[in-house]
């Protein structure tokens, strides 16, 4: 092993088993919509109880957002959200300190725009162009897929919603799940997620050229919903809890986005399941829970039938014992 | 320490851990038949991606083999399975066919087989049977986890491309069997001290192996790497080679299944068929036996643009954790390749 340069995510310090490149995109076109990413290496995330961890993601770049080594930035990462049959191209701006990738998971392109490192490129010192035309709306998300176990667990990640292409017999303004599928007034994105802080100092390349940097064990601490903690802020925050009215019916698009099984219980109200991981199911589910596992999705219709409060719990459960190692919450608010 | 049947499977004798079967082949029978397998068990080590040498136990096709898996048996309803399994050890061990549906009992079972001793079980598979199985020792509750497992495929009597009576269709069908590795619990057996109260692995494989990236010693060796071992590697051509996945869970840890390039068929959960088929790019696999049956449509990747029917994509497990060797090594875990012709 060689020297490892700590800080900001490390640096350049020493990788093996990577594959860096930034070639040309093949068969190249013009694209409906453009993503430019870049990433930071120096965020943070700031818990209930005042304790904090470094956090990476992507930037929005086209948004101003600042990449490397100024900045942090959002997390969870910026949302792409598409239409169904659009080319979408996105961007990975990556400076020659690191190498990251973006896998736009559960959408299936040609090898070449999957984003994988070792069967295409880790991209740095460059930009590549992942090139896509999503076929199916729903619920997805995107991720790092260079030393994966570290990079999402550092937060590489964001949402990835495709709408369907709008209905020209639905008044302007319909939302749907999917083409045909069922109206919805209010949405939520509800990412699980669970953080382990001694992953949390490590540099962007640990443990890839060998040694014991820990990433078989994965004990979480702190436990999120779309960046926000789930012991007590996921609660109230409004980017996670839902405020609706009486009647409105709501699209909760749960992504299991840690590695542990989940579970999530809706607090007692019935939700019609009407697709998982971006298809639609042949006949809806009607459940007060789900069980889940690692980037899942589930895409969850809920209309209450009267005014309350109900909390939404994760349950985080150990991949071995099954124990829960903790919960976050959320509400759904109906007035 | 057990010494009887001690086998070495590090580099030079890896090939002994192999089937080298490849897929799995079956032409149905208009007859029932008897089919007879005998097992050995035996014992040895294997070396992992990171060096580290590990003791592993298996279900062996011959006294000189470390077969871990066991190699697959396939048989249609109706057969009769005459098994005998030859104990090279020198510990009690068992042999039990798992049942169909979680909470069934199991299928068959040997029941004791003293060290040095032998032991064997005949069992005619009814009608209604056909599905996947794991066969294992339970002797201890980690025996299973130190190589003694294997798959069991039993078809509909007649078939040769459904899961079960009016299932969705395959053209071709293999095993993913999973498997966890916490080598403090595998020394403990070997040297015969106390068995650790809790376990944390440190290597996962499928069918045995795990990946070896572009780069690493062995990397594309079908006897080594489990992105190119032809028991493991999904291929075929676009439009053409649906593919049943048997996956078993011999592990200590849950699993989640992903593959790109398509969406999964998936048509049951612990043995129970679903009640609709749904396509899923993620299949939560239990732990404590758990299993799924799912076919690989091996249609075109239908994001690609321009569109593709040509490439190759990985299949690899969710929990990121099972995704290294030893602590780190990532892409050293269980995975292989998905590979479109």
């Amino acid at each position: 092993m060689g020297m490892n340069s700590g800080g900001g995510g490390g640096g350049m310090g020493d990788a093996c088993y990577v594959y860096p490149g930034t070639p040309a995109t093949p068969g190249r076109v013009t694209p409906d919509v453009v993503f430019r990413r870049g990433i930071y290496m120096n965020g943070s995330m700031t818990f209930d109880d005042g304790n904090s961890v470094p956090i990476w993601g992507f930037t929005d770049l086209a948004a101003g957002g600042g990449g490397g080594m100024t900045g942090g930035g959002s997390f969870p990462s910026p949302a792409m959200r598409v239409t169904e049959g659009q080319i979408v191209h996105t961007e990975l701006t990556v400076n020659m300190m690191w190498m990251h990738t973006v896998h736009h998971h559960g959408i299936e392109p040609s090898q070449a725009n999957d984003g994988v490192g070792h069967l295409s490129w880790d991209v740095t010192g460059g930009t590549y162009t992942y090139q896509w035309r999503p076929a199916h709306a729903g619920t997805y998300f995107y991720h790092c897929h260079t030393n994966t176990p570290l990079h999402a667990e550092m937060g590489m990640y964001g949402g990835l919603i495709v709408d369907p292409a709008p209905n020209p017999n639905d008044p302007p303004g319909t939302k749907r799940a999917f083409a045909n599928g069922p109206i919805y007034d209010v949405e939520a994105i509800w990412a699980a997620d669970e953080i382990d802080p001694a992953w949390h100092n490590l540099q962007w390349s640990a443990g890839t050229c060998g040694g014991d940097v820990g990433l078989n064990n994965l004990n979480p601490q702190y436990f999120i919903i779309t960046g926000v903690d789930g012991a007590n802020s996921a609660l109230t925050h409004p980017g996670v809890a839902v405020n609706m009215t009486l009647g409105q019916r709501l699209l909760a698009r749960y992504i299991c986005a840690g590695f542990h099984p989940q579970k999530i219980d809706f607090g007692g109200l019935t939700v019609s399941v009407v697709a998982s991981d971006g298809r639609p199911l042949p006949v809806p589910w009607e459940t007060q829970a789900i069980e889940a596992h690692s980037a899942e999705r589930y895409d969850c219709i809920i209309q209450p039938t009267s005014r309350g409060t109900w909390t939404v719990t994760v349950q985080f459960r150990h991949w071995r014992t099954g124990a829960v190692m903790g919960t976050a919450r959320t509400r759904i608010n109906v007035t | 320490m057990e010494r009887r049947g001690f086998l070495k499977a590090g580099t030079a004798g890896f090939a002994s851990l192999m089937t080298g079967t490849g897929l799995l082949s079956w032409s149905p029978r208009s007859q029932a038949a008897t089919i007879s397998k005998t097992f050995y068990i035996t014992a040895g080590t294997q070396t992992m991606p990171d060096g580290v040498s590990v003791y592993v136990k298996g279900f062996s096709d011959s006294s000189a083999d470390l077969n871990v898996p066991a190699t697959p048996i396939i048989c249609q309803e109706g057969d009769t399975l005459s098994i005998t399994v030859i104990n090279r050890l020198a510990m009690t061990h068992n042999f039990v066919i798992g049942g169909l549906a979680a909470g069934d009992p199991p299928l068959a079972s040997t029941g004791d087989i003293p060290a040095g001793g032998s032991g064997s079980l005949t069992y005619t598979i009814p009608t209604g049977k056909a599905g996947s199985y794991l066969f294992y020792d339970n002797k201890t509750s980690y025996n299973t986890f130190l190589g003694l497992h294997g798959g069991l495929a039993i078809m509909p009597a007649g078939k040769t491309d459904e899961l079960y009576s009016g299932s969705p269709k395959f053209t071709k069908q293999l095993f993913w069997v999973f498997n966890d590795i916490d080598p403090a619990l595998n020394r403990a057996v070997q040297q015969g001290t106390a068995i650790p109260t809790s376990f944390t692995p440190r290597y996962f494989t499928i069918n045995g192996l795990t990946s070896l990236p572009p780069g690493a010693t062995g990397h594309g060796d079908t006897t080594r790497d489990a992105l190119y071992d032809p028991r493991t590697q999904l291929e075929g051509y676009a439009g053409v080679d649906r593919t049943l996945m048997r996956i078993l869970n011999a592990g200590m840890c849950s699993h989640a299944v992903h593959t790109h390039a398509n969406h999964m068929e998936w048509l049951t959960d612990r043995g129970t068929v679903r009640p609709q088929v749904w396509k899923k790019d993620t299949l939560y696999l239990r732990n404590q036996l758990g299993k799924i049956d799912a076919i690989f449509p091996f249609d075109a990747p239908p994001d690609a643009h321009p569109p593709v029917t040509t490439g190759h994509f990985p299949m690899h497990l969710h929990d990121e954790m099972s995704q290294t060797a030893g602590g780190g090594m990532y892409q050293f875990g269980a995975m292989t390749e998905i590979v479109f012709k």
